[in-house]
């Protein structure tokens, strides 16, 4: 046979595996890094742009801002407790129990990574508010307004992540450790403390700073149901929108940034140490017999669920309820007459779409253009490339406006489609990343230099090699950025304009000038934008199993 | 085509996996490398294949220096331990991977791909996907794959490792006789003597990124020409020299010279000649019944020695021997 073609030129293919790991990494420098250092550097310097201090002695100028720094604070520890010991009982419901139902424990989690804390939020206003669902029910006073409702919405919000985490972890300690246990006599409660909890410290852990994380740097619930006690997300809402401080704003998004920047490094730290579990995971595992134990965690399943059913319930009520709270009668009006039009709920959908499609894309190129990187150059990218978890959506958004609404493509910027998409990709950079360099990490290596070995070049590696096996990573990381970008308030509340409207802006305006029900609708919209797109994830990830032979 | 070797060396970071390594392979030769873990032998294989650069020497094929070609440009191929083929692709469409790289035509790569899936035994496997395989069936399919790229060398790293032991013999006659048939140059990397032992024309043994020696699998066998050689193929008793000294003087004829310290006896199993009688100065301390024979470790005046001995043989623990050896290798310590 003579069929051996010339063979492309090398350099060829070295230029395109540097153009691999360049592009994105350009997009990482000019779209998070640039805004974050803009930020940085705005806090340290006064109006004419030499360096100060000034801003920050400003801090305790305010009695206010040192208050709302406790609150941020307070709130995040109790809903970190709280987040953790639920989220706990509730996966050793899922993987420990013989409990009933399992499946629609897991379906009511999903619940809150469709509906944001915004809509938590604002489903804890039209439940329990001063004039909520219980309070026309009953006549009792409720007033959920404050520190009680930010707990609680952090809370739903942060429980389904908690069990995820815990749940990996319970899944990779061995039955046979139990058996061990149970043939030296170890009652339930003793192997629970013995085997099961030594085995979760570390994924515990992760959680705790996670949810930390989370409630410190969230705007929805605060801005919803935070009342008159105020946090400090709220003050650099405050500090840029009402006053047109910029300083002001990006000396707070420091101080914010501060205890998130610590807490995802030592969540890392936590996660590094995770005890990675036998090789062999043996025998499944199997409850035993218990009812006292599964009483107990029935009861703490249902205390953590039906809220979460209650809430999200309401919102879905109130959405087709015609004038609330003031006429109860049911109508489709709020979802064909929205005062604004669907015309947010589109835009948001298409900031979504380019978000998602661009971040997958810059991702993937990023993922693989690591794998073949200098080592020297791996720590340092993978550590930018997980920056943005310690960033909170505030400060990039406060970034997007300080960097890129001043000096030449400011008329470009300005209200822009592409700038939101940009800053809700880099502001959930991270978990992307972190999604996809796991999903390459499936790749067999002799795969990749088996197309190496038989004439392929960059190209073909990607194409047959990686692609197969990052597929479904990849398909997971547009669908994470989609539903990520429909929901995010935090990040996008600064840059949208009058005439740029965004579903989660809308819902949080209608909220505002007390147009509940219509705020319910949109909500609605978000949460059904975010369940489509779950389900279509779920089909597609399904085809591909079928019908690719990759696990 | 012929393979040269010369004076390769790699080292990652501060250890080194390759210190001045240098063979040659001639046009149809079977050659393996053989050693264990971590002695560098599958770096080798790598540079050879231009999947790893090397920081000195040089590898030349049919005379030509490939040492900076990169590996789609060798016309290698290659056949790794596991999880090579592409588990999206059918059977056929992974054998006719490596046609498709170099653009030949649909219709000639559909035929080659069922000529080759045939030669390795899996006519009829072709729409199969790797997950609907055997191990055995996947490495046969991968070595179809390799054969499909018209291989100047074939390169084998470990293919029969991750098999059960009954299809790891089988498939390691079949890999013999295809490689006869075909006459390509081939070179494996295994760290199993018995593989090295059955399949190789040339063993090259390697220990802590050097070669320890070069030679036919009898050669290594019979004359091992140091004490990891001796060791690491087949079993070896291998005693000091002051000891051959009292107990087998005969033996010290034919020591090279040098320092007692530098050279040992190495006598295997089957060359101990045990015989039972009250006058034996040794003990029989205890048998192995392994079926056609029997191991028998004897204590000769403080010396362990291993011996192999028909299965049939009726030695109990205990009872008193005497030594003797057909024949012997001295080898440097």
């Amino acid at each position: 046979m003579n069929a051996i073609a010339a063979p492309r030129s090398a350099p060829r293919a070295r230029i395109g595996a540097v153009l691999l790991l360049a592009v994105p990494c350009l997009g990482l420098l000019l779209l998070f890094l640039h805004p974050l250092f803009t930020v940085a550097s705005r806090s340290l310097t006064d109006a004419s742009g030499a360096f100060t201090l000034a801003n920050y002695a400003r801090l305790l100028d305010d009695p206010g801002l040192p208050r709302a720094a406790l609150h941020s604070v307070t709130t995040g520890l109790v809903t970190t407790l709280a987040t953790v010991l639920l989220g706990l009982a509730l996966a050793m419901a899922l993987h420990r129990s013989r409990l009933p139902g399992k499946a629609l424990i897991r379906a009511t989690l999903l619940l809150p990574m469709l509906a944001p804390s915004l809509v938590l939020g604002l489903g804890l206003v039209l439940l329990l508010g001063r004039n909520g669902l219980v309070h026309r029910l009953t006549g009792w006073p409720t007033d959920i307004y404050g520190f009680t409702g930010l707990v609680i919405a952090n809370t739903l919000y942060g429980l389904p992540q908690v069990v995820l985490i815990v749940s990996a972890a319970l899944a990779r300690t061995p039955a046979r450790h139990y058996d061990a246990a149970a043939s030296m006599g170890a009652t339930a409660w003793r192997q629970f403390l013995d085997v099961t909890l030594p085995r979760l410290r570390f994924a515990l852990l992760a959680a705790a700073f996670l949810v930390f994380t989370e409630t410190l740097t969230d705007f929805g619930s605060a801005v919803i149901v935070g009342g008159n006690y105020r946090v400090l997300a709220m003050e650099i809402y405050s500090e840029v929108v009402g006053q047109l401080d910029f300083a002001m704003g990006a000396t707070l998004g420091m101080l914010l940034l501060l205890p998130a920047v610590l807490s995802v490094w030592l969540g890392r730290l936590a996660r590094r140490r995770q005890d990675s579990g036998d090789a062999s995971p043996g025998r499944a595992l199997v409850p035993s017999r218990d009812t006292r134990r599964d009483l107990v965690l029935g009861a703490v399943a249902l205390v953590a669920l039906l809220p979460m059913l209650a809430v999200v319930g309401t919102v879905a009520y109130v959405s087709f309820v015609k004038l609330w709270p003031y006429q109860p009668s049911l109508t489709l009006a709020n979802y064909t007459g929205l005062t604004e039009g669907f015309g947010p709920v589109w835009t948001s959908l298409t900031v979504s779409l380019v978000a998602a499609i661009a971040g997958t894309v810059l991702v993937f190129a990023l993922c693989a253009g690591l794998r073949k990187a200098p080592p020297g150059l791996v720590r340092p990218l993978q550590f930018v490339a997980s920056l943005p978890a310690a960033v909170p959506g505030m400060v990039i958004g406060l970034g997007y406006v300080l960097a890129f609404n001043h000096g030449p493509a400011a008329h470009w910027f300005h209200g822009s489609l592409l700038v939101i998409a940009a800053c809700s990709l880099y502001h959930y950079h991270a978990q992307a990343f972190l999604t996809m360099q796991t999903g390459m990490r499936q790749v067999p290596d002799a795969l990749d230099d088996a197309v190496a070995a038989f004439g392929g070049g960059t190209r073909a590696v990607l194409r047959d090699a990686v692609l197969p096996f990052a597929a479904p990573a990849a398909i997971a990381t547009f669908f994470y950025l989609f539903m990520r970008s429909m929901v995010t308030l935090s990040g996008v509340i600064f840059l949208v304009t009058a005439d740029l409207g965004l579903a989660s802006v809308t819902v949080m305006r209608l909220d505002e000038n007390g147009f509940l029900a219509q705020a319910a609708a949109y909500a609605m919209c978000v949460v059904l934008a975010g369940a489509i797109a779950l389900g279509a994830m779920r089909l597609l990830l399904h085809i591909l199993k079928e019908r690719r032979h990759v696990a | 085509m012929h393979l040269r070797i010369d004076g390769i060396s790699k080292a990652w970071g501060t250890s080194t996996a390759l210190d001045r390594v240098s063979f040659n392979a001639g046009a149809s030769d079977f050659v393996c490398l053989l050693g264990p873990s971590g002695c560098g032998k599958t770096t080798l294989l790598r540079i050879v294949a231009g999947l790893t650069e090397p920081d000195a020497g040089s590898v030349h094929l049919g005379g030509r220096d490939i040492t900076r070609l990169p590996a789609r440009e060798r016309g290698m191929g290659i056949v790794f331990q596991s999880y090579s083929l592409f588990p999206d692709l059918t059977a056929a469409a992974n054998v006719g991977y490596p046609m498709r790289l170099r653009g030949v035509a649909v219709g000639t790569i559909a035929t080659r791909s069922t000529e080759l899936l045939a030669k390795v035994g899996l006519g009829g496997f072709g729409g199969r996907f790797p997950d609907e395989l055997s191990g055995g069936q996947q490495q046969r399919v991968a070595l179809a794959r390799a054969l499909a790229a018209e291989p100047a060398l074939l390169l084998l790293d470990e293919p029969l490792s991750a098999l059960d032991p009954a299809i790891r013999a089988q498939l390691r006659g079949e890999i013999r006789t295809l490689q006869r048939s075909l006459g390509i140059p081939t070179i494996m990397v295994t760290h199993d003597q018995d593989e090295a032992l059955a399949l190789a024309d040339t063993i090259v043994c390697m220990r802590a990124g050097h070669i320890e020696q070069i030679g036919s699998p009898r050669d290594l066998y019979e004359r091992p020409a140091s004490r990891f050689v001796a060791d690491f193929i087949g079993r070896a008793n291998l005693l000091p020299t002051h000891f051959v000294r009292e107990v087998m003087p005969g033996f010290l004829e034919r020591r090279p010279p040098g320092a007692d310290a530098t050279w040992e006896l190495c006598l295997r199993p089957e060359d101990i000649v045990v015989e039972a009688g009250p006058g034996g100065d040794a003990v029989v301390a205890d048998v192995t019944f392994l079926g056609n024979l029997a191991r028998a470790r004897i204590d000769w005046r403080g010396q362990v020695l291993l011996a192999e001995l028909p299965g049939r043989s009726m030695l109990a623990p205990g009872e008193p021997v005497a030594i003797g050896a057909t024949r012997g290798a001295w080898v440097a310590a």
